[in-house]
């Protein structure tokens, strides 16, 4: 039963290796090691760190509490948290259905269905230059757009050197 | 002095017991028990007992899928630790956190670490976003993990989204009002989308009941059940290591 199963599983990998010919490079010479504790103890040293980093963030950086809330005030600019300024950033230059609807599905769906629109087999960055040069492209407008939703806009959402330079 | 003596060899034959009922298999000294102590360990069964080295290569992975999984277990339970004092009210919500801040014993550094780590978490699983798509690895056979993993990164933005509200202050509630102004412009069902999320127009006690509720019960729940499907796909469609 077991080696039967086995036999299946083996099958499956050969077959997966041969339909993707370029993607995956011939690993089954590569050192077995058993993942504990070796693999374990890695973990293990990268969640202490990162504890480690946040307590002394933490310690040394207050979170930030503003006036209670209060419906009839509306700060001037209201921004939206960071991870959405770059939404915010676009809504402010293209039209709402747009930016605010259009865009934001078009990515969602764009991401869910890339492994099926990305037909070109192979994973080796030199083979893949038109994918890696759109992504990455896509990733510096979008940290842009929040770095400039962030830190370059003012009151009425209107560019503002003043929040980097000091007051302005 | 021979009761003594019966008693602790009692005493430390229970408590051998006990330690070999813990850890089975003594200290890992060599690969045989190294495997038997992953294999039957509930926590570290979610890895596979034996690995290529090349798969685990730190400057592979960057660690960045276990550094969003340990962000959100941190979250989860300074989070836990936040709950015992904050109520969700809007009588209750800013003097809660004001109090975390000044009154409570660690409140402050709690708290902290709860927003620092919620940042973080976005950024990693953004990085890990990135990471999987550099080395190709959304490709066959692993398109449904894909999938799933942007559900994962949705859900991120949703819990630090939902957790911005929770302060009451002046930056939660408008930065939540700028947020789900964002939602009202789909057509027909923007506004009904936008209202649903606040129960009302503006955002007031409704929203922050629901944003409270998804925040600390709903999002988390479907965010480890993903998880799990996620980690337990890495290893059925096999690590995708090297180049
Ligand atoms: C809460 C968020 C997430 C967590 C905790 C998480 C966790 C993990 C972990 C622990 C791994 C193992 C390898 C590694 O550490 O890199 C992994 C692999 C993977 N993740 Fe995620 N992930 C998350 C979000 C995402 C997102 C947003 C995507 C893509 C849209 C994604 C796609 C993948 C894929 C395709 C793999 C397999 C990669 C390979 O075998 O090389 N994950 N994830």
């Amino acid at each position: 039963m077991a080696t039967e199963a086995r036999e299946r599983i083996e099958a499956r990998r050969r077959l997966q290796r041969a339909e993707t010919p370029l993607a995956v490079r011939d690993d089954s010479q590569d050192e077995m090691i058993v993942s504990f504790p070796e693999f374990v103890f890695k973990e293990f040293i990268a969640s202490v760190a990162m504890t480690v980093f946040l307590l002394i963030v933490s310690i040394w950086l207050d979170a930030p509490l503003l006036n209670r809330a209060n419906p009839g005030m509306t700060p001037n600019p209201s921004k939206a948290p960071w991870y959405f300024l770059g939404l915010q950033e676009l809504l402010s230059r293209f039209p709402p259905l747009m930016a605010g609807v259009a865009f934001p599905t078009f990515v969602i769906v764009l991401m869910i269905l890339l492994p099926y629109l990305d037909r070109n087999p192979s994973r080796r960055p030199a083979e893949r230059k038109v994918a890696i040069i759109l992504f990455t492209l896509y990733m510096l407008i979008a940290v842009a757009l929040v770095l400039i939703g962030t830190f370059f806009r003012g009151e009425a959402w209107t560019w503002n050197w003043g929040l980097v330079l000091g007051s302005g | 002095m021979k009761v003594l003596g019966a008693a602790w060899d009692e005493l430390y034959s229970v408590m051998a017991q006990m330690v070999q009922g813990l850890f089975r298999h003594g200290l890992p000294l060599t690969d045989k028990i190294a495997a038997r102590t992953a294999l039957t360990n509930f926590f570290l069964h979610i890895h596979p007992v034996r690995v290529r080295r090349s798969w685990i290569r730190m400057s592979y992975t960057l660690c960045l899928g276990g550094l969003s999984f340990f962000l959100f277990i941190v979250l989860t339970v300074t989070g836990l630790y936040l709950m015992f004092y904050y109520v969700p009210s809007v009588e209750h919500a800013y003097q809660d956190m004001y109090d975390l801040k000044f009154v409570v014993t660690f409140g402050g550094v709690i708290r902290n670490m709860h927003r620092w780590a919620a940042h973080a978490m976005v950024i990693t699983v953004w990085l890990h976003v990135a990471r999987v798509f550099y080395t190709g690895a959304y490709k066959k056979p692993r398109e449904f993990n894909w999938a799933i993993g942007t559900t994962l990164l949705l859900i991120t933005l949703l819990l630090s989204f939902t957790g911005y509200l929770l302060p009451w202050d002046q930056l939660s509630i408008w930065a939540i009002t700028v947020g789900t102004n964002m939602a009202r412009y789909a057509p027909i069902a923007g506004p009904y989308t936008r209202y649903l999320m606040l129960g009302g127009k503006v955002v007031g006690a409704n929203a922050l009941l629901r944003f409270y509720v998804a925040h600390v019960v709903g999002l988390p729940l479907v965010a480890f059940l993903l998880m799990v499907v996620h980690f337990w796909r890495v290893r059925k469609d096999g690590f995708s290591g090297g180049l």
